[in-house]
């Protein structure tokens, strides 16, 4: 894990000496004479070769100092800090509704197996998960926001001053995150569903009177859960990644937009934080996933 | 009398042509009575068993007759009465003890299942000490340590046991044992003969014990059916099945029991 990680902080360093472009120009700006730069790159350590920085940087991020953002002037943890919860509270509110909305809709899905509504439903799923999120964003934008009037579009408002706005503000956000993501869940978890209930288990609970609801529900759908633990994990990391994008289409101030002023800055330290974060988070939900399986299925548990 | 089934059939709708698996089949079972089923795989009496414990699926299918459980009719049943019956007048136990018990609950969670939802008045703690007492009367050891088990923890022999317990827990009139000791090894098959003899003398349980092992029969049987591409050839007491027999069919399946000279 922390080899990932250490190999993750160096591709990035590296990514930064091969793209053109310097931090020192895009702060004084293109007027700026070639000397007060060469200064400024004196003073920011610059000048020294690639090797020498990435291990000046290393040792302190090591140590907990995350360095000082250039462009900012501000401690880079502090920037993190601040950005943090916006991005984490907007990947919370996308899974839940993902989790949420998608288990009972597959139940009912699976269910009516082979029915019309089973096909209807499946065409709507196939349609809706071809759609992007930031495009799916920008339409509801758009609609709530242009022809209802129902939400300012722009109109962030910070979690510092309105918790409950704060969460008003992100709901459409991680509608737009979900909706792509719940589409793939109850395409998985329908035919997990069918797999399971073919199953001989679900035959004995039947022949204990249960009703099919009841069968699915506290039968089928554990089991059934079970392949669905990677996805969702993989999901929690893919929402905190993607979240560059739609963060843009809604102008949420969170890490994706930071991400993004800094690679536009050349703000090497921000950028080296926020993605080794992105790549903790990664894997973290890793481990969190094989945590999961041993919960839930007791056949993977040591006795 | 507890079952009578009368001029039962079925026709599989599955494919372009209609397909007869069970015709004409008419018997009775009285309560407490062990009642044989043997027959070759494909000979119905699977099919039989389904219809019985109410498990055939409804769609693609055509039933005809009656099977009448206390006078009513399991067939034309509405679902939520027949799920009042299931579970708790009729149970069932299937051939497969390894896929039978689900991977993902705890046996006493499976075992309590009839309580839970046919005794709805009954507290935890009764619950619990109803299933202790039933996986202890299956002969298991430490029924405190199965109870919190899972079932890939035991072995086929005794999930077959716990199987046994979760349909008796309820009290249950009639028991149906599908193959219930084909996929088990002989020294289990045996023990389970033997349970399944002791809980009927016990608890005055009927079981219909369907195998296409006519050894097996013969030892746990009262009477038997013998079924042949879904009629039924012949029915009667056991001794009279087995000393003599009328038809061809049965002649030729006792004939086929291996003789071990001493």
């Amino acid at each position: 894990m922390l080899l990932t990680l250490l190999a993750v902080s160096f591709i990035v360093f590296a990514a930064f000496e091969i793209i053109p472009g310097d931090a020192a120009v895009s702060r004084l700006g293109s007027n700026a004479t070639k000397e007060t730069v060469e200064a400024l790159r004196v003073q920011m350590g610059l000048d020294k070769p690639f090797i020498v920085r990435y291990l000046n940087w290393l040792s302190g991020f090591v140590k907990g100092d995350f360095g000082t953002s250039i462009s900012y002037n501000l401690p880079v943890s502090s920037m993190i800090l601040e950005k943090l919860p916006i991005t984490v509270t907007l990947t919370i509110l996308s899974m839940i509704m993902t989790i949420g909305i998608s288990i009972p809709l597959s139940l009912l899905i699976a269910k009516y197996a082979g029915s019309k509504f089973d096909r209807i439903s499946y065409g709507t799923n196939q349609f809706v998960m071809a759609v992007p999120s930031f495009f799916l964003g920008i339409m509801m934008s758009w609609f709530f926001g242009m022809v209802l009037k129902l939400f300012r579009p722009g109109g962030y408002i910070s979690y510092k001053k309105d918790f409950g706005g704060f969460l008003g503000y992100l709901i459409l956000p991680a509608i737009a995150i979900a909706i792509p993501k719940c589409a793939m869940s109850i395409k998985l978890l329908r035919s997990a569903i069918l797999t399971e209930a073919g199953k001989d288990y679900v035959r004995t609970a039947y022949s204990r009177g249960l009703s099919t609801m009841e069968v699915l529900y506290r039968h089928v759908l554990k089991n059934a859960m079970i392949p669905l633990i990677t996805f969702w994990g993989m999901a929690v990391a893919d929402m905190i990644a993607g979240s560059i994008v739609i963060e843009q289409v809604f102008n949420i101030p969170g890490l994706g937009r930071i991400l993004l002023t800094s690679i536009a800055n050349r703000d090497y330290p921000v950028v080296e934080a926020v993605i080794i974060l992105i790549a903790f988070v990664v894997l973290i939900m890793n481990l969190v996933v094989d945590i999961l399986y041993r919960v839930v299925d007791p056949r993977l548990r040591k006795d | 009398m507890l079952l009578s089934v009368e001029d039962f059939g079925i026709e599989f709708h599955d494919h372009d042509k209609p397909e007869r698996v069970v015709e004409g089949v008419s018997f009775t079972l009285d309560k407490g009575e062990i009642l044989g089923i043997v027959g070759e795989s494909g000979s119905g009496k699977s099919m039989t068993a389904l219809a019985i414990a109410g498990l055939l699926p409804r769609k693609k299918l055509k039933k005809e007759g009656r099977i009448l459980f206390e006078g009513e009719d399991v067939l034309t049943m509405e679902r939520h009465k027949l799920r009042t019956l299931q579970g708790d007048e009729i149970c069932m136990i299937f051939q497969e003890p390894m896929t039978a018990l689900n991977p993902t609950m705890k046996i006493g969670t499976q075992v309590e299942e009839a309580l839970r939802i046919h005794h709805t008045q009954m507290n935890d703690a009764a619950r619990k000490e109803r299933a202790i007492k039933w996986l202890e009367n299956v002969e298991l050891d430490d029924p405190e340590r199965v109870y919190e088990s899972y079932p890939h923890q035991l072995s086929g022999g005794m999930r077959q046991r716990v199987m046994i317990a979760a349909a008796m827990v309820g009290g249950p009139q009639l028991l149906i044992a599908d193959e219930a000791t084909t996929a088990l090894d002989v020294t289990v098959q045996a023990q389970i003969i033997k349970l399944l003899q002791k809980i009927n003398k016990e608890s005055a349980v009927a079981i219909l014990f369907i195998s296409h092992d006519l050894s097996l029969i013969r030892q746990i049987s009262h009477n038997v059916l013998v079924m042949q591409n879904g009629h039924l050839v012949e029915k009667g007491a056991v001794d009279d099945i087995f000393d003599h027999p009328k038809q061809e069919y049965t002649k030729k399946l006792i004939s086929a029991i291996p003789k071990v000279e001493l």
